[in-house]
């Protein structure tokens, strides 16, 4: 009977989070829905999109991550400035990736206010030491 | 159908209502009004897929999307 009640909940945990209706499956999903066609054809090629301020027209690039994931573009399109801002709360990087397109493309200056700046070098090095360890690990 | 979209930790959780249904308006309305209040940001997305942030609960919306204020970090 033990044995029976850990195994239900090994399956019930299985799904909630590794399921295909797990959170992070479903922010994506969630995003992906409430992306234009060019975001969403750039988000499934490279795990970011890009989006243009509504108040300066400036173009920022998001990245797949919760925090430190938005960087403010120059004219040549490299990274020039870093923006943290996030909802309050616990949410799954779609979640934060899509509230974050809303605010730029609606809210520039408001969502701006709020944000923290950082380096875009610290982006850099975040997904370079991604790059490393996916090679390390055999993944594309 | 009609549906008010709420980002959450589960990822989001979606409340569906029918737009020509009077009392499911009203409900809809009142949700609307209770999470604008607690600071939430609701947004719609037009027809051409184009995203706007709207202040006032609209019945025709086909989806609209919450999420809680905006903080830095």
């Amino acid at each position: 009977m033990f044995l029976v009640r850990q195994i239900r909940r090994i399956r019930f945990r299985y799904r909630k989070y590794c399921g295909p209706n797990n959170p992070e499956a479903r922010g994506q999903r969630l995003l992906r829905d409430w992306l234009s066609t060019s975001q969403r054809k750039q988000f499934d090629t490279n795990k970011y999109f890009d989006v243009i301020g509504c108040n300066t027209g400036k173009t920022y690039r998001i990245y797949y991550d919760r925090v430190m994931n938005v960087c403010e573009l120059d004219e040549a399109g490299r990274p020039k400035m870093g923006w943290c801002f996030f909802p309050k709360g616990y949410f799954v990087a779609g979640d934060v990736m899509l509230a974050q397109k809303i605010a730029l493309e609606t809210f520039e200056a408001d969502a701006l206010k709020v944000a923290e700046r950082f380096p875009p070098s610290a982006r850099t090095g975040q997904d370079q030491g991604r790059a490393t360890r996916d090679a390390r690990a055999g993944r594309p | 159908m009609s549906a008010q979209i709420l980002m959450d930790h589960t990822g989001d959780t979606r409340h569906f209502f029918d737009a020509d249904d009077a009392a499911a308006l009203t409900e809809a309305e009142e949700r609307f009004k209770r999470l604008t209040g607690r600071g939430f940001t609701a947004a719609v997305r037009t027809d051409r897929g184009e995203v706007t942030k709207v202040t006032s609960f609209d019945p025709a919306a086909e989806e609209t999307l919450f999420f809680p204020r905006l903080v830095g970090g």
